[in-house]
Order: C-alpha cells, then structure tokens, then sequence
C-alpha cells in the first residue's frame, strides 16, 4: 500500500477515535495506539527506510507533520478534559444526603462497664471473672453468709440443684480469686449476677455487678475511702461529694454503704434523690477476716478491702434512665441514642 | 422500724432538732429515710440493718442516740409492781423442745379490766403505725416497741386444761390464728400448746381461740425466749412475717425477757387493775459472755488513723460494754443485747461507726504503678466488639434465662439444658445455650415497632451440664444476625440482605482478627443454606451460619428473611495473635490476569477457588472471584466465573513468561481437576 495513503487512514481514523473518546484513559490509549514505541505511526515511520527516496521524503515529511499534530491534539484535548471534569462536579447536588455508611453501637451497660473497668485499671487494679453458676459454698459460705440467717435475706436465690445457684452477687469471685492467688491482690470483678425479683422499672431478675477487692498488709478503710473516692468522681464528675455511712455486710467489717451527692441536683434535693441529696451507689467494707480464713490467709498479716456496685444503676443514673427493662428489650431507639 | 421524735425524748434528754438525730442516727449507721409529720411529731421510717436487732426498739435507737450525742440514757423502771397472790398458779409450762425454746415464762394476772385503747401508750404505738386493740394488748405492743421483747397475752379462761406444752407441731396440725386465717403446721414449727391442740406459733403469731378480748377476766402474759433459726424457718413456711417473727428471727436480748414482763405487768396492772401470781417459769438461758481480745493497734491498722485509747473505752462502755484493761491488754465483754459482736473486727466497726466514717480521711499513696496484666481473653473480647461495630452491628444485651423452648431452639446444636429448680416464672426458667432465642426475639420486638432494617449483635453465654470439671459450664458465644434491607438510600436501589451480606460480615470480621475463614455445608434443622464455618490453618469448626427458617421465624412473629451465625469465642482466643509482626510491603507491583471459567451451573465456586490454590507457585499472591455471568452466550445449565489472579514477588517484577507459565499452570489443573472450559 502506498505509504501516504496509509497515512491519511491513520489520520482519519486518528481522528475519529479522538472524537468519541470521552475519558483521559482512553486518550491515552489512543496515544499509545497512534504514538507509542509499538504504536501506528512509530511503525509508519521506522519503515520508512523500505520505500523508494521519492516516496520515502514524502511520506517522511508527513509522518512528522502527523507526528507533531497527533501530539499536540493528544494534548489539548488531554488539558481540555482536565478543566472539565473540575467543572463536571457542578452536576452534584450538595444539599441530598449522603450515603452514609451504618455505625456500629455498643450496649449502655457495656459502655458503663467499659468505663468502669477503665477507671479501674488506671489505678493498677486487674480484671478477673468467675462463674454464674456455682455452689453455695462459694456464694453464701465464704462470705460468711450462714444458712437460715436473716442476712441471707438480701440474696434470694435461683437454685438449679440441691448445691449449686445462680450467683446472687459478684462476690464469689473473690473466693476464686484468693484461693489461686496469695496477697497481693487488686483485682475488679464484673460479671452478670440473679436475684429472684419480679421486673418493674427498678427490678430485674439479671442485672450486672463489678465487685472490687484489695488485700495486701495494712491495706486500710482510709485507703478505700481514696480509691472510692477516686472512682466516684472519675465516673460521676469532678465536683461530686462522696460520703461513707456504716452498714452491715456479712463478708466485711467494718461495712459501710456510699453514697455520692445527687448528680441531678447537686445535692439539692429532687425526685431522683428522694429529696434528701444522696445517692446510694455503693457497698464497701473492709474483708471480715472470716473470708480470709474460709480461703487460708493469714488474718494477722493480712487486711484488705472490698466494694460492689450494680452497674444499671449507674448506667441509669449517668444516663437519666428510668427504667431498668429498657436494657433488657433492646429497641434500636434506645440502643441509637448511645453512639 | 419507725421512730417517734417525741417518744424518744422519754429516754434521752435532746435538745438537737428533729433532722440533727436523723442525721446522727444515719451516719451512725441506723439510716433514717422518709420522715413524716404527725400531730406535731417527726416519725422517722429506719432502715435497720439484719445485725443490729438491738435498734428495733425504742430504748435502743435512744441508746444510740444517747452515744452519738454524748448524753445521758434513761432507763424506765423494769422492777415487778404490784401485790403478788401467795395462791400457786393454775398453769404449768412444759418445755418439750429446749433448743427451740430455751426459756418460757408466764405470769397470770387475775381480775383485770379489758377496755379500749387508752391515752399515751395507746397513742404512741400507734404513732409508729401499730393498731390500737385494747389498753392489755397495747400494753405488751408497747412493750416489744420500748424494749423489743415480743410478750403474748392468753384468754387464761380460754386455755384447755391446766398445762401448756412448748412443743414442735405435729403432722397435720392446724391453728386459726388471730387474723382469722387458718393455718397448717408441720413438724419444726414450734407451738404453744393446750389439751386442746396449739394455741399459738411461736414467736410468730397468737392463735384465735384464747384471744383476749374485751370480756376477758383473766390472762396469761407470755414472755420467752425463741430460737432465731426455727422462727424464721416457721415465718418463711407460714409467709406470715410479724412484729414479733421479725425480732425473735434475729436474736432479743436474753437477759430481757423477765424485766420486759415485769415491765408489762406493772403496766397492766397500773391500767386495768388485778392480781398477779408467782412467775411460771420453764427453762432458763445459760450463756456465757465471752470477752473479745481488743487491740487498739489493730483498730489503727484497719482503720488507717491513729486513736485515742481513752476516747475508745469511753465509746465501748457507752455502747454498753465492759472494758477491761490489764497488762496493757483490753478485753471487751458486749452486753447481751450485742450479740452481733464477736469479734475484735466487730469492734472495731464500733469504734469506727461512732467516731464517724467521715472523721477518716481518704487516702491515695496505695496507688503504685503496676504492670498492665489485661488478659488475652478480655483483649479478644475487645477487638471482636471494634470490629463488629465497625461494620455497622448494634450490640444488644438479651437474659440468660428464657423458656424451655427457646433454649433449645436448634436441637442439632444444643447442648443438655441447667433449669431453675425455683424459677420466676415459665417465661425464665431455663439457663439459654444459644444466643439466637434471645436474637430473635430482639427482632422481633423492633420489627413489630416498625424498625424492619436491623444489624445487630450479642456477645454473652452458652450454660450447659458438662461433668468433666464441674457439673456447669459456660462458654463465650458471639452472635450476629443481619435482616430487611441494606443501606437504604436515593442513590441506589432497594436490596435486601442476602446469604452473601451475611457472609462478607462474618470475612469481614475474621480478616480483622487475622483469620482465614472456611465454610461447609452442614445440616442444621431449622437454618437454611446452614453452613459450618471453620477458621484457621487447621480448619476448626467455630459456629454456623445460615437463614433461619420460616417456621422458627413464625414462632417469632417475624415475616421477613432473617440471617444469623453464632460464633465460640474460645477458639478465636486461643489462635488470636497479639502482637502483630511486620512484613516487608512489596516495592514492585503485582500484576493481575483474568480467567473465565466455564462449567455446569451447580459447581461451588470454592471448589474452583480450592483447585487454583492448589497450584502451589509462590508468585499467586491473591485468587478472586470478580463475577458470575449466566444467560446470554453461555448455554443454559452453565455459568461463567470470572476469576482474577494477582501474580507477584517481592524482589523483582516478573516476567511475562513466567506469568504465563504459571497461569497456564491454573487452567491445567482446573480443566483437569473439575473439567471445565475457558470462554
């Protein structure tokens, strides 16, 4: 075929593939295609030594022309495509919404438990878990909660056989725990615990404990009253005032029960304090030796301390949640206010 | 227990406002709750704790008063008043259970004269929410509340015979008691009893029959001393829980019980007239006081503060304890109303109650630094719930007790069943070995509030009876289910969550903790498309996934498609990898060659995947399936898988021919191994 006419179809063709090219990857195509080491025109031209030197000055001098004029299109229209596609995002519409991948939540009580947990361990205590279901022997008896005693009163039971319970508390896990382990122990203890309650707004037959426990020698109430006050006011608020007031804990003595000042009305008095300013949050004491020689420590040596707390009520109380069933129906219109 | 302000003042001369003594009272560990006004009193409701029975009556929350405030306790008058008939008594008492019963006493008062309720006494219990019966019952009211002995008056006409026998019930046994309710006895239930059968539960409540009433002449005033054990066994059978049941559960003072009825008779007998006889008397209490070793150096070291040994006796001995001290050593003697001390703990709870909790500083230098012992477990736990969050899943939280259905929901999977011996109700009396009861029911309750598009997920526990090391066990589970439609925008259309969204969370999730991820089919009645899926190098079966049927949905009331898996989490922990070790990022690219594959309609695209992998050639870095082509061009019972095969190595970008050479390679095994053609 004669080189020139060869030529003009490349043109044409040329042409006509850059005019229905509507991207920057195909302009590039159509450059390697025309203009690369393999590309149509390169091979017109390096086969130019084959031809006759009249034909060979011909065709060469329009190859070149060809050359610099498929370049310089191959550029303009390569800038052009540029500038229009930064005017292209005028088709968007600003004000639709977007297309907004789901989040992800966790559960209020795992977020509380979280955020305990974390208190926790900022002040070097470790996390241990124990069993739900386990005998009474470690749920009543090492904690110095006799059979037939009015102290057993506060932990109604659900029973699965002649021995062995659903724990009413965390506590049974201290008993694990000091039983593996010698002093020194720091350690929280979460963990989810049943009481045979009917449900209402403040009752669950489940609900969540984490239960504390420090025992070293000449751990003392003082050094409790720092930790729970420490705790009190990471959890509740800097500005909280935190008060001991003495109770009676089968598994520790001295007992005490905490109470911080109303976090709704700044010890004031309201609705959710019953008027008087204090909340109850917490139970403490320090360990009855009892408990220490029911798991073999030395009771002269030794002191230590313990404390719980139910992790609803302070799920419900850092949240303003009246109702304790709340936790328990999952409705993702509760669940989607905790992101 | 109620407190009557103005009652109180009878033993204590306060002049602290009403709230001054609620606070003391409370910080001193009687919690004072509501208070209420009443005809220019202030009845406080007491919280008292099961230890301190001694606070359930009114001389003991003035005693505490009396110590808290520093001022002085006025005791009444607890001598005998009164003429006594030299005449012998007409009744005997015969004790037929000492350790139920240790001490019966009896004190007959001839002649009295039964009206109604009368002035002060009468005003004063009921000023603290007792009923007004008439002024000889008030009277022994008024007693249980000033000192809190529990004392019973008897229609003395009314008693059969002339004995009167404290004995355990008998089979079958009945009594009418007092509130007209007639109730069965047993055997361990201790009765007061005439020839006419029992005429009172002890310590519990007075039987009908020797009621006294407004006619009666003559009574016989009950004051004893009841084991704690066996009234509180007797109340919890009865579910009758008294005034009296309450204290004698948890311990009177054994040396009260004749000054109580001394008191009580010199009452009646200044109110209503008549004569009393000598003491009937069955029994008597023997007990020693054992002194507690007190050590003030161990008071220092559990309290954290150093005390004052003066300040300390002084305490003790206005609680009513004797102290004494030799050879530097302190011995504590508590009275016979502190019975809940024992110990040199529970003395020094004392000394810290009444110095106040508040009087203790908190202290911070127990805070050294430790070493982070986080177990893995716990951190697992934490990188499953990031992960699963982050692909869009809401965490609920289900109880672990539900019914019997629901625990066994998928029988293939399940495991034998812990039931409650005493459960609440049907709904919870099962512990649950699935998380997928507790699932479904979630969906449920949000699709019947018109919320049709969930993810969600639950991590929690599996209990079943395994009696390897213990009889019970409890296992990890993670549960995630995925129903309605995904991502509903403008932008694109509807689609509803399929199989495949399912299975790209449960990659998704894996790839995240640096797993490879298997699946195979497994039966599972009641799923759908079931599927075992199987992790790491060995392929460990770690939980299932699949749609759940329509027929379990029904029972839900659930309509549209639900897909669910439930994952063990142990096995994830055991193979989780902490610490992440680097690998060198390739610095020549990787290039990619397509094949398409075309076979018969029913092959599982793993099986294609299963054979390109087992082209061992290390420069296949990465086999997809990019797309599935059925209809046009492809005959009917065929489809075209498009497979993309990244070829690379690290050193050096490969040569075609050596892509080639291995590509080739693939199609070779898979026309081999499975038959198929090439499009």
């Amino acid at each position: 075929m004669n080189a020139l006419i060869k030529l003009e179809m490349i043109k044409n063709e040329f042409e006509q593939e850059l005019a229905e090219c509507r991207d920057s990857g195909r302009v590039e195509e159509i450059r390697v295609k025309y203009l690369g080491r393999k590309g149509e025109l390169t091979l017109v031209l390096r086969s130019l030594s084959e031809l006759t030197p009249e034909e060979k000055k011909e065709a060469g001098k329009l190859a070149n022309v060809y050359k610099n004029e498929f370049t310089e299109k191959i550029h303009n229209i390569k800038t052009k495509m540029e500038e229009t596609s930064d005017e292209a995002e005028q088709g968007i519409d600003i004000t639709l919404p977007g297309i907004k991948p789901a989040l992800g939540t966790r559960h209020p009580l795992t977020q509380t438990l979280s955020r305990i947990n974390e208190i926790f361990i900022s002040l070097g205590f470790s996390i241990a878990e124990g069993p739900e279901i386990d005998s009474e022997f470690y749920n009543f008896e090492a904690l110095n909660i006799p059979l037939d005693h009015p102290s057993r009163d506060a932990f109604d039971t659900f029973y699965v056989d002649d021995e062995y319970l659903l724990r009413s508390h965390t506590s049974n896990v201290q008993i694990h725990l000091m039983q593996g382990q010698a002093p020194p122990v720091q350690a929280i203890m979460p963990g989810r615990v049943y009481r045979p309650d009917a449900v209402d707004a403040t009752h669950s037959f489940m609900f969540h404990q984490v239960e504390g426990l420090m025992v070293d020698k000449d751990v003392n109430f003082s050094d409790l009253k720092g930790v729970l006050s420490i705790f009190c006011r990471s959890m509740f608020g800097d500005d909280i005032k935190m008060r001991l007031r003495p109770h009676f804990f089968p598994f520790t003595e001295p007992s005490a029960e905490v109470d911080i000042s109303c976090i709704m009305c700044k010890g004031k008095g309201c609705r959710v304090c019953s008027g008087n300013g204090w909340l109850e949050i917490l139970g403490a004491g320090m360990v009855n030796p009892k408990v220490f020689k029911s798991v073999g420590y030395d009771t002269e040596k030794y002191t230590g301390f313990a404390f719980g707390m139910g992790v609803e009520r302070i799920a419900m109380l850092v949240h303003g949640i009246d109702d304790i069933r709340l936790f328990y129906e999952n409705d993702i219109r509760f669940l989607n206010q905790f992101k | 227990m109620k407190l009557s302000y103005n009652w109180l003042k009878d033993y204590v001369k306060i002049k602290e406002s009403y709230e001054k003594i609620a606070e003391g009272l409370t910080m001193s560990g009687s919690e004072v709750g509501a208070i209420e006004e009443y005809q220019n009193d202030k009845i406080m409701e007491l919280e008292i704790t099961s230890n301190r029975p001694d606070c359930l009556n009114m001389i003991g929350l003035a005693r505490e008063v009396s110590v808290v405030f520093e001022k002085e306790l006025l005791l009444p008058d607890m001598k005998l008043s009164g003429a006594i008939k030299t005449k012998q008594p007409s009744i005997v008492c015969v004790i037929k259970s000492k350790k139920l019963c240790p001490l019966y006493t009896g004190r007959i008062i001839e002649n009295i004269n039964v009206k109604e309720s009368f002035g002060k006494i009468g005003d004063k219990i009921f000023s603290i929410g007792l009923r007004k019966v008439n002024n000889v019952v008030d009277i022994t009211n008024f007693c249980l509340m000033e000192i809190g002995q529990p004392l019973h008056a008897f229609d003395l006409d009314k008693i059969k015979g002339n004995t009167i026998i404290i004995r355990e019930a008998e089979k079958n046994e009945k009594i009418i008691t007092i509130d007209d309710v007639e109730r069965e006895l047993e055997p361990g239930m201790l009765v007061i009893a005439d020839d006419g059968g029992p005429i009172a539960v002890a310590g519990v409540m007075g039987g009908k029959r020797t009621e006294v009433t407004e006619k009666t002449k003559n009574i016989l005033l009950e004051s004893a001393y009841f084991e704690p054990i066996s009234v509180r066994r007797t109340a919890r059978k009865l579910t009758l829980s008294t005034d009296s049941s309450y204290r004698f559960e948890r311990g009177v003072d054994k040396d009260m019980v004749i000054p109580s009825a001394n008191r009580a008779v010199s009452l009646i007998i200044k109110e209503s007239g008549g004569e009393i006889t000598e003491l009937i008397q069955a029994g008597a209490i023997d007990y020693d006081k054992v002194p507690i070793n007190f050590r003030i150096k161990m008071a220092e070291k559990v309290l954290g503060i150093a005390l004052d040994p003066k300040r300390v006796e002084k305490i003790l001995k206005s609680l009513g304890m004797t102290v004494e001290t030799k050879d530097g050593a302190i011995r504590v003697t508590p009275p016979g109303f502190r019975e809940d001390i024992r110990s040199e703990v529970d003395v020094i709870e004392e000394v810290a109650r009444i110095i106040g909790y508040s009087n203790i500083p908190a202290k911070f230098e127990r805070f050294v630094p430790q070493i982070e012992r986080k177990e893995k477990s716990r951190k697992v736990d934490e990188k499953i719930r990031n992960l699963i969050t982050s692909l869009g899943f809401q965490e609920i939280m289900t109880y672990s007790l539900v019914n019997e259905k629901g625990a066994g929901i998928f029988p293939e999977i399940n495991k034998p069943q812990v039931s409650l011996k005493n459960p609440l109700s049907e709904q919870h009396q099962v512990l649950t070995s699935n998380l997928i009861d507790g699932m479904l029911k979630s969906i449920s309750w949000n699709i019947n509030r018109k919320n049709n598009n969930l993810s969600l997920f639950e991590i929690g526990k599996a209990y079943y009876v395994q009696k390897e090391k213990r009889p019970y066990n409890e296992d990890a589970l993670l549960c995630f289910a995925l129903t309605g439609t995904v991502r509903k925008s403008w932008h694109e259309k509807d689609r509803d969550a399929d199989f495949y969204d399912l299975k790209g969370c449960i990659e998704a999730l894996f790839d995240g903790l640096k797993m490879e991820t298997y699946f195979f089919d497994k039966k599972i009645k009641g799923v759908l498309n079931s599927s075992a899926i199987n992790i790491g190098k060995e392929m460990k079966e770690v939980g299932f996934a699949g749609e759940i049927s329509g027929k379990i949905l029904k029972g839900y009331g659930i309509t549209q498609k639900v897909f669910l898996c439930q994952i063990t989490i142990q096995e994830i922990i055991e193979k989780f990898i902490l610490e992440k070790k680097y690998t060198q990022i390739p610095k020549f690219p990787f290039s990619s060659r397509d094949i398409s594959v075309l076979c018969d309609e029913t092959l599982q695209a793993g099986k294609i995947l299963k054979s390109v992998n087992s082209v061992k050639n290390k420069i296949i870095r990465d086999v997809r399936i990019n797309d599935i082509y059925k209809g046009e061009q492809i005959d009917s019972g065929k489809k075209s898988v498009m497979i993309s095969i990244s070829y690379g190595q690290e050193d050096r970008t490969l040569t075609e021919e050596e892509i080639e050479a291995a590509h080739n390679t693939i199609k070779t095994t898979l026309s081999s191994a499975l038959g198929v053609s090439f499009r």
